[in-house]
């Protein structure tokens, strides 16, 4: 046995004491994991926005569409390669009426060249293009409502009121976790043929449009030209590259953000004054002991070790239950759902390896933080005081 | 029993005009007057006296738990009333062994590291701890109970394992503080026995605070303290 060994082995000393204490730190470990991935995940999509690709919508607002002829006229402009419009639809189907998921309204033809990470075969994607009434969705949700290629589903709209039968044309994957997989495309024209006859106010209208610019030319200066282009007009466009068009719609969750990052330290704090006073219990309970170590030779600083080796050894093992239970909580639980739920916000919900062990760490230093005190009212103690309490 | 006749021993504690005045708030209390007293080594001493007299005070002292107010200290060797407390805590793990009435046992600790304890303090490798540690507690009798925990004893093992604990540093005095006073008469007079033979076969000077009769008979020198003075 060595002298760090003492304090370790004290962590022992009351059970249920320590369990509780244990079980306390890796909550709090959980949830600081949870929080953190929640705003990692949020924040992905603004990182491994493709730098040359432009998002052009209503100078006003995100949700006010733009005349057709815009997409036309944004492809024309210099510097842009590809484009492709989109409406978002919003729509469910019948037969899952809890389900939420994406349904956009493109152009099927250039969608894929404009988000090219969206992976179908060269067959399917002809065959989705062949098909007025064809859609693709992605792999996730197709698993999670048990679609399979060939299949017809029924959307009800809830912007666009009426049914609308589909057939799935093709399951897209992605070449990366972080693109959302959890949407369901289809034809624009399929939508705008209906507005036509049934909402014509909502007809021959774009709700915005994505294009990739050419090699060695600037997104932001090509974004310039196309805003340009519109400001004589009578509706005035946005246009951003991905990242900004992506941080921009993150800056309106900042406040959440924000709030999120303040609950993870208080909880954080909160871990730290559970296992301070669960420290501050033994050391007073031991005070007979200590005066006893005292007595045969120990020194302030042999107790001081004590205090804080069994505080480390308390915050580690909270800390590796904690990350241990964070996964199958976070990945395969919570993160499943939001990703098959909540795809458009969370696409890639897993923690990060650096929060993993974030969370270690912090437990282990908040850990020895919290017995700062009480190894240092050990290291005061009256030899005498706490003998004339022994006999 | 009286005076010891081993007159011709080195002295191992001398105390010269030794007082220890405590405060109680701004009010002094003056708890050992003006102290002489010279112990020989190997000498088997009980302090007796009614509550209030000094007497613990003045074990600790020898044991250099505490510090004098005046007076000279002089106890194997060192002169505590000069010791910092960083110092008296060296000196008392190399020269003195604690048995106290509670006998405050780790409860984390099986017997045998419980009494390798002090060596931690030692530079004495992890093999040669458990082998002092297990011959402290053959001495004792406990040489079957090494793996056991405190919870594992009876009351008068657990004393012997702490007065195994007090004499594994071999430390040439013992200040024992009414160490049979949580125990019943037959656990008693074992721990009893062990403490004469600890002096009489290994020659440890044993000061022993007491307020029964019947142990202090076992000592060789009766001391009676009354409102700080020998009596």
């Amino acid at each position: 046995m060595r002298l760090a060994e003492l304090g370790v082995r004290n962590v022992m000393r009351s059970r249920f004491r320590a369990i509780m204490t244990v079980f306390g730190v890796a909550v709090a470990i959980l949830a600081f994991i949870m929080l953190r991935t929640v705003l990692s995940a949020w924040t992905v999509a603004a990182e491994v926005a493709a730098k040359d690709r432009i998002v052009t919508r209503h100078k006003v607002s995100f949700i006010m569409p733009m005349p057709a002829k815009y997409y036309g006229e944004v492809s024309q402009i210099e510097g842009v390669k590809e484009t492709c419009s989109m409406n978002w639809f919003g729509a469910k189907d019948a037969a899952h009426p809890d389900e939420f998921f994406g349904t956009i309204a493109a152009d099927a033809d250039a969608c894929l060249k404009v988000y090219d990470e969206l992976l179908i075969t060269p067959a399917e994607h002809e065959a989705w293009k062949q098909n007025r009434s064809g859609a693709i969705v992605g792999d996730a949700l197709a698993k999670k409502l048990g679609w399979k290629v060939g299949d017809r589903v029924t959307l009800t709209g809830s912007i666009y009121p009426g049914e609308f039968p589909f057939q799935i044309s093709a399951i897209y994957t992605a070449t990366r976790k972080s693109v959302d997989r959890s949407t369901f495309y289809f034809h624009y024209e399929y939508m705008n043929e209906w507005a036509k006859t049934n909402m014509p106010t909502a007809a021959d209208q774009v709700g915005w449009i994505a294009s990739r610019v050419l090699p060695g030319k600037r997104a932001a200066d090509v974004a310039k030209a196309i805003d340009q282009h519109f400001d004589s007009g009578d509706i005035q466009t946005l246009s951003q590259d991905e990242r900004s068009f992506n941080t921009s719609f993150l800056g309106m969750l900042s406040a959440v953000l924000t709030a999120l990052d303040l609950v993870s330290i208080v909880i954080l704090l909160i871990m730290m004054l559970i296992l301070g006073n669960t420290i501050a219990m033994g050391v007073r309970e031991r005070t007979q002991e200590y005066g006893v170590l005292r007595a045969i030779g120990f020194l302030p600083k042999h107790l001081a070790l004590f205090v804080l080796g069994e505080a480390a050894t308390i915050g580690l093992l909270g800390g590796i239950v904690g990350v241990a239970i964070s996964y199958p909580i976070v990945e395969l639980g919570i993160g499943r759902f939001l990703e098959e739920n909540m795809g458009a916000f969370f696409p890639f919900f897993r923690i990060p390896p650096l929060v993993m062990v974030m969370g270690l760490v912090l437990a282990l230093l908040l850990g020895l933080l919290a017995a700062i005190i009480p190894a240092y009212q050990a290291t005061k103690l009256n030899v005498i005081a706490s003998l004339r309490k022994v006999g | 029993m009286s005076e010891s006749d081993t007159q011709s021993k080195p002295q191992i504690i001398e105390l010269k005009k030794l007082t220890k005045t405590y405060y109680r708030g701004s009010e002094p209390v003056e708890v050992l007057r003006g102290l002489d007293l010279d112990i020989e080594e190997g000498a088997f001493e009980a302090l007796m006296g009614p509550s209030g007299s000094g007497k613990s005070t003045l074990l600790n002292l020898i044991a250099g738990l505490d510090s004098p107010t005046s007076g000279q200290l002089l106890v194997a060797g060192a002169d505590l009333g000069k010791l910092n407390d960083t110092q008296r805590t060296k000196w008392r793990a190399q020269n003195v062994g604690f048995v106290f009435q509670t006998f405050n046992l780790m409860p984390v600790l099986t017997a045998a590291e419980n009494v390798a304890l002090p060596l931690l303090l030692t530079n004495l490798p992890a093999a040669e701890r458990k082998k002092r540690a297990e011959t402290a507690l053959s001495v004792v009798g406990l040489g079957d109970r090494m793996h056991h925990y405190p919870r594992e004893l009876s009351g008068g093992q657990e004393q012997r394992v702490t007065i195994a604990r007090a004499i594994v540093t071999d430390p040439r005095i013992i200040v024992a503080d009414e160490p049979t006073g949580d125990l019943d008469r037959d656990s008693a007079e074992e721990i009893l026995n062990l403490l004469g033979r600890l002096n009489t076969e290994f020659n440890k000077t044993i000061i022993m605070v007491t307020h029964d009769p019947a142990a202090a008979e076992r000592a060789t020198v009766i001391r009676r303290l009354n409102k700080g003075v020998l009596a």
